[in-house]
């Protein structure tokens, strides 16, 4: 009866150090269904699906692929037996094509030799199935270095398609898609389940659970919870079960105060173009729009890491001209970076060391000498401000679950008293609760008097967690958003500013004294 | 449209951006060229040519085979001592001049060679050994090898292979010369190989290839193994050019052999670059010893200068390496 199902995983554990990653998990899934598996961070979704794709090899516990035991030791064997995987690192060589990397490890060959005609043939397809998802073109021969984050996640859902999978693995695989790029994948996701291949989904966005999904199995706590048919379950209940006791949004109090603290004056950067805004001490300032329209590079600006055009950038009343992050820190600027992975952290070092490492300076004894009982206590008082769940101090970072090392690379900011946060969509990928707590986190960094910018691909984020929204579109600000008007509902068609010009300058023409009125650029 | 160019604009920076570090070697040869044309008279002369590709061939072929390990994220720090081990095998073997030894103890060079490489691969692949360390080690293992094997310089080599590798066809092409465009072909096929794409795969992001069903364990002890056979090639090139064995033959051909390929535009953490870079770093840093030679330089300087000569050329193809690099890296993150 059981044992009829296509995929099915049973009494899986798996530890990592003093952290229980899986508890015995069972799972089960049929071929032809698109199957979401939910949970907070941390609840073992992620390395049971790794178990299954053979990156993780489980203490204990059985994986059946259609009747038949699988006992993958690599990636290899799964492959072998159909199964691929998107995952949320992404699995792609900088310095190859994007054709050389679709047909990795599948190369075709010819009289022992690699045909590149028919790996052509043989990619090509997808590419052209996505081109939309890619603006348009057709990227066969571009690097994937030069690609961005959303087009590179696409390369990667191809990369998958190309070894026609039977079971294919898309873990959190919407978080840097645009939404076009979304609904072109959803398109093959469904075409994909008419064709009888099973499809795992894991993503922290009810709404595509809704949009695509026909079943959802709910993890807590490195086990099973529940498994149900999405469209028997009414939307509450689903929040209910993914969220677990926590409230899903707790409505934040503005800790804004009338001091202006940063006051940017027609900063050019990189993409951005002209940015003219002030933020308060202890205002949090959302900068919204559509991926990529320059709030990266304002971020980056300010902190000293992209070097300015033009304009001005004053603290407190003072010039500030950060030519390096190293000036930046010294005049208390913070950044949060959206790749916490290559930016954020240094994941083989000890949590200890992450937390102490951009404040290590003004405890040290005549600059010099660190006490290893001064740096503990400092880090244990941030690891509970921000309520880190952990092995303990010693233990790697990249031993935490994505939300909690997220948590530290915010946390980390704390002991040096930051005058400006910057943040780049710091909750890319973490789930509600995990998210939650870092609002507090970011809304405690701001009542504490500090000056909070803060980028976001989901609007929603932004709703929740912001005073003001400046509104961003190829490099402009061309609005900004408080108070009542601050919804999801504005916040989008604000994004789409050029599209609906009209009303975009109806708008701002309402909006009182924006000092960057929109520039309009004829397309 | 304003994409559109942008897009354009991209992958035409790209292409440039892949040849810099050629554009940077090309240069550099060209120069070096010219100056030795200038400097040793009978430069384009028969003579010159086997004299010069004579020298180039051994190192050159070192650097290959170093190339095909630091492409797969190694590196290997024993390469010299395989090459005097492997030489001193076939030597021994050989001794006495009889010509229908040649086949058996050069393959038994090869097969030295090749289990120097197997052992390093081992040692870095399956039991993870950090390759500095672990090449660092067992060169001394080799070196030691190599002197039980013959502990002092002696041994002659069969006059079939001295005097096969001074010939010279259609008057300007000597022997060497050809066996250097061979190697270069043998490597255009083991880059038309998998393997030859997972060298760089594995060099490139370990991690990824891994995740992407590349072998890279076996890809790994393959560089190594691969590498160690190359340079037992170079060890029976060095035999045929000084017609007799040397227990110290190849042993400082390591760090020449890292030079030549920096110098070729090979990125010495792995996943860029390519033999063909190598041979023309090999061919570059041999003339420029040459050079020194021929300027008149006094003896005891000559070290001195070498050395601040081949810090220019390898500060030269780094620098535009490096810029081509992060043009691409700064450009990724504005697309």
């Amino acid at each position: 009866m059981a044992s009829t199902a296509f995929l099915e995983m049973t009494g899986v554990r798996k530890r990592y150090g003093g952290v229980t990653a899986l508890d015995g998990a069972d799972f089960a899934a049929e071929a032809g269904t698109v199957h979401a598996v939910l949970g907070p961070n941390g609840s073992g979704k992620s390395t049971l699906l790794k178990v299954l794709t053979g990156v993780v090899a489980p203490d204990e516990g059985e994986v059946r692929l259609n009747g038949r035991a699988l006992r993958p030791r690599g990636p290899r064997d799964t492959a072998e037996a159909g199964i691929s995987a998107v995952y949320q690192e992404l699995s792609l060589i900088d310095d190859f094509s994007v054709l050389d990397n679709l047909v990795l490890g599948v190369e075709p060959r010819k009289r022992g030799v690699r045909d590149r005609a028919a790996a052509r043939r043989l990619a090509l397809p997808w590419l052209e199935r996505f081109a939309e998802a890619f603006g348009g073109r057709v990227p066969v021969d571009e690097r994937v270095a030069d690609l961005d984050p959303g087009e590179r996640q696409v390369v990667e859902v191809c990369k998958a398609l190309v070894r026609q999978p039977r079971v294919l693995v898309l873990d959190e695989a919407t978080a840097s898609l645009r939404r076009r790029q979304v609904e072109v994948l959803f398109d093959v996701v469904r075409e994909l389940r008419e064709s009888g291949v099973l499809v795992l989904f894991i993503t922290h966005r009810l709404a595509e659970i809704l949009a695509v999904c026909d079943r959802a199995t709910i993890m807590r706590n490195g086990s099973d919870i529940r498994t149900v048919t999405i469209a028997e379950v009414p939307e509450r209940d689903l929040v209910e079960l993914m969220v677990g006791e926590l409230a899903a949004a707790e409505s934040t109090e503005s800790s804004a105060t009338d001091e202006v603290r940063l006051d940017v004056d027609g900063l050019s950067a990189g993409r951005l173009h002209d940015a003219t805004f002030q933020v308060r001490a202890g205002e949090v300032l959302g900068l919204g729009g559509l991926q990529g329209q320059g709030q990266s590079h304002l971020l980056s600006a300010l902190f000293g890491a992209l070097k300015p055009r033009a304009g001005t950038i004053t603290l407190d009343g003072e010039t500030v001209q950060s030519r390096s992050p190293k000036q930046a820190v010294r005049a208390k600027i913070a950044y949060v970076p959206g790749d916490r992975g290559s930016q954020g952290l240094a994941l083989g070092r000890p949590i200890l060391e992450n937390f102490a490492l951009p404040s290590a300076g003004r405890r040290a004894w005549l600059g010099i000498g660190l006490s290893r009982k001064r740096e503990l206590a400092a880090a244990r008082a941030v690891a509970e401000r921000i309520s880190t769940r952990y092995g303990s101090l010693d233990d790697p970072v990249s031993t935490l679950s994505g939300g909690n090392q997220q948590k530290i690379v915010v946390g980390k900011w704390f002991p040096t008293e930051p005058r400006v946060v910057l943040m780049d969509d710091p909750a890319k990928g973490i789930d509600v609760r995990a998210k939650a707590e870092l609002f507090h986190v970011v809304r405690e960094l701001a009542a504490s008097g500090a000056a909070v910018l803060i980028s976001a691909s989901d609007d929603r984020e932004l709703v929740e967690l912001c005073d003001r929204v400046l509104v961003l579109f190829e490099g402009r600000i061309v609005d900004e958003v408080e108070g009542d008007r601050l919804t999801e509902e504005t916040l989008v068609s604000s994004a789409m500013h050029i599209t609906e010009a009209d009303r975009a300058v109806a708008t701002t023409a309402t909006a009182d004294t924006d000092p960057a009125a929109p520039e309009r650029e004829d397309s | 449209m304003n994409t559109l160019t942008a897009r354009a604009g991209t992958s035409v920076s790209n292409l440039t951006r892949a040849r810099m570090p050629m554009v940077a070697t090309t240069v550099l040869l060209i120069v070096t060229v010219t100056a030795a044309a200038t400097l040793q008279g009978n430069f384009f002369t028969p003579y010159g040519m086997t004299a010069n590709f004579a020298t180039i061939l051994p190192i050159a072929t070192v650097a290959v085979a170093q190339t095909i390990i630091v492409l797969s994220g190694g590196i290997d720090l024993s390469i010299g001592t395989i090459v005097t081990l492997s030489s001193v095998v076939t030597v021994r073997l050989m001794d006495g001049g009889d010509p229908s030894q040649v086949p058996l103890a050069l393959a038994a060079g090869l097969a030295t060679g090749a289990a120097c490489g197997l052992f390093n691969g081992l040692l870095v692949a399956v039991l993870r050994l950090q390759p500095i360390v672990a090449t660092f080690a067992t060169s001394f293992v080799f070196g030691g090898v190599a002197l039980l094997v013959l502990s002092s310089p002696g041994g002659t080599v069969p006059a079939v292979l001295t005097g096969g590798y001074r010939q010279v066809f259609a008057y300007l092409v000597p022997v060497p010369a050809l066996l250097l465009l061979v190697l270069w072909l043998a490597w255009r096929l083991l880059r038309a190989q998998r393997i030859g794409q997972y060298l760089y795969a594995v060099g490139g992001n370990a991690g990824a290839s891994y995740a992407s069903a590349v072998p890279v364990t076996w890809v790994r002890v393959f560089a190594y193994t691969a590498g160690g056979t190359v340079a037992a090639l170079a060890g029976v090139a060095l035999l045929a050019n000084s017609g007799s064995g040397d227990p110290f033959i190849g042993n400082e051909l390591t760090l020449g052999s890292i030079a030549a390929l920096v110098i070729g535009g090979t990125r010495l953490r792995g996943g860029a670059g390519g033999a063909g870079g190598s041979i023309l770093g090999a061919i570059i840093l041999t003339l420029i010893q040459n050079l020194v030679f021929f300027a008149g330089v006094p003896t005891n300087a000559r070290e001195l200068v070498n050395g601040a000569i081949i810090i220019i050329a390898i500060a030269l193809a780094g620098l535009l390496t490096a810029r081509s690099e992060r043009a691409g890296r700064s450009e990724g993150r504005t697309a």
